[in-house]
């Protein structure tokens, strides 16, 4: 699959047979998947590792997709979150919107419509690092730091956002 | 002895007096009988066995009968239930203090009319009981407020239940979904399959796939009714539309004899509405028009389209040749939960809906029926 790009994506929902087959059809499409049940083991995984795209349940036990997706932005700022509900759900999802869902899709959803939505959030996440990161690497540069401090604050930067 | 002068002077003075009863008489009377003209509420008086005596204007329009028509008949048999009427009066006449209760009557037509009768004793000059006067107020406009009041509380009730059916349903639906999904693409993975195994299995998980499609469809179906989300216009083509209903339909057809006939003009029609709506009123009606024509005992059932552009408006027309509405039902088909299907397949909730979704869309829904000929409901969607 080399004309696609490893698009890192965080599945967080309770239904765990809905996610096992889900993840499995998005692997073998090549996209790196790891599927969580709860938005406590979403940030757990999210506090560990980068993901590009999270696609969120909204009713969950435990904490529920607006809280989680709250979360998720904090750890990881440039994370693109797309928001599965189920209808009579519309009002947390639009409290949702309040933390910039990326992407409302209707429960049940149909598997080719979140394939599209994962690849367009993905490019919405790369537009938008490479332009964060650009405007913060020419502010290292202004910054009138050493060499030595502008290669560490560009590493931090990487790190920050998850460019390996 | 008086002499005659003086008899004469008092004869003068006593037919004065009463020239002057008399004309205080008139005046009383005529007070009355404009009250008993023009009073909106029935006002009745009847002997003491409950005979009619005279029934006020009010009271021809509110039984439906002219006065004459029903003086000296019992007034209870105008009650819907006369011996509850009877048993008031009885109570009443008893206790002689004046009442006041609320009772339905029964119009000339059939139509009941729900009253607030007060009786009021009829009595002579040595306070002799005569009879009873009622006056009854009518309250049948009150009585459907209230009681459409309580029908939306119904329906209100049955949307939140719906979404919640809805919710449960959807999460296993996702997952059949996705398994046949995952499926589809093993059997396109598998080395070993014979090609023609290969179709069957992809001809199968596809069948599971559409099966799965349609419950979804069934289930946004069901929530348009518990959202009362505001329409949303797209251009919307007519013609396609209704072929997509009745392709939609198709299992409910496929084991019936039924003839479908387009009778479209040469371009399609195309109209700005919110087509989602629009679709849920078309499927709900060609549902009926199905429903109708399967309990047609001879021949061939046919469901008819037509779609005529007029003047600010597009009417769609869907006819069936089915047995027709029966008279008594005509004036309650748009009732919320009346059905004519036997219980588990009619909700109650169709026509209802439609009639919902037109007043949304801003349109509006009639029908024209027949009995033994057929149904014919038309919906107009205004075209801006």
């Amino acid at each position: 699959m080399s004309d696609k790009p490893d698009i890192r994506v965080l599945l967080i929902d309770d239904e765990q047979t809905l996610l096992e087959y889900l993840s499995k059809r998005l692997l073998r499409e090549g996209f790196t998947v790891k599927a969580t049940f709860s938005g406590e083991e979403a940030i757990e995984a999210a506090s560990n590792d980068n993901y590009d795209v999270a696609v969120v349940d909204l009713k969950m036990p435990g904490i529920d997709g607006v809280e989680t997706q709250k979360r998720l932005k904090k750890i990881q700022p440039f994370l693109q979150c797309i928001v599965l509900t189920g209808h009579g759900s519309i009002e947390s999802a639009l409290k949702s919107g309040q933390q910039d869902a990326f992407k409302y899709l209707l429960k049940p959803i149909d598997y080719e419509d979140l394939v599209e939505a994962i690849k367009e959030a993905y490019k919405k996440k790369v537009e938008f690092v490479n332009q964060k990161f650009k405007e913060q690497v020419e502010e290292i540069y202004r910054s009138g730091l050493g060499a030595k401090g502008i290669k560490k604050a560009i590493r931090e930067l990487r790190k920050l956002y998850g460019i390996d | 002895m008086a002499s005659i002068k003086q008899l004469e002077q008092q004869l003068k003075k006593l037919s004065l007096e009463l020239s002057k009863h008399e004309i205080e008489f008139h005046q009383a009377r005529q007070y009355l009988q404009s009250i008993l003209e023009n009073s909106d509420d029935m006002i009745f008086a009847t002997d003491v066995d409950g005979t009619l005596l005279s029934l006020s204007k009010g009271g021809e329009r509110v039984l439906g009968y002219r006065s004459e028509e029903i003086t000296g008949s019992f007034i209870k048999q105008f009650a819907v239930n006369p011996q509850e009427f009877e048993k008031l009066i009885r109570k009443f006449q008893d206790e002689g203090s004046p009442v006041r209760f609320e009772l339905p009557f029964r119009h000339k037509d059939g139509h009941t009319v729900y009253c607030d009768v007060s009786l009021i004793s009829l009595t002579n000059t040595n306070g002799q009981n005569m009879g009873v006067v009622g006056i009854c107020r009518d309250m049948t406009s009150w009585k459907q407020l209230q009681e459409h009041l309580i029908r939306v509380d119904r329906l209100a009730e049955i949307g939140r239940i719906a979404a919640g059916i809805v919710h449960e349903i959807n999460n296993p639906l996702a997952v059949i979904s996705e398994i046949a999904g995952w499926t589809k693409v093993m059997v396109e993975d598998a080395k070993r399959l014979s090609k023609k195994a290969k179709k069957e299995l992809t001809k199968s998980v596809n069948d599971i796939m559409e099966q799965t499609r349609r419950c979804r469809a069934v289930t946004h179906q069901l929530l348009g009714f518990s959202r009362d989300s505001a329409p949303e216009k797209t251009d919307v083509n007519l013609d396609e539309l209704i072929r997509q209903t009745i392709t939609f339909l198709q299992p409910e057809l496929k084991y019936k004899d039924v003839e479908i006939v387009y009778n479209f003009e040469t371009t399609p029609i195309h109209v700005s509405t919110d087509q989602k709506m629009l679709e849920q009123v078309l499927v709900n009606l060609v549902t009926n028009a199905i429903h109708a024509i399967t309990d047609k005992p001879d021949g061939k059932g046919r469901i008819e389209f037509q779609i005529k552009e007029g003047d600010g408006h597009v009417e769609v027309a869907i006819s069936d040749n089915g047995p027709g509405i029966k008279e008594e039902d005509r004036e309650k088909i748009f009732n919320l939960f009346f059905t004519t299907k036997p219980s588990g397949i009619g909700t109650g909730l169709g026509l209802p809906i439609c009639q919902n979704i037109m007043k949304k869309l801003g349109g509006e829904i009639t029908f024209e029926t027949e009995v033994g000929i057929g149904t014919t409901f038309r919906i107009l969607i205004p075209s801006e």
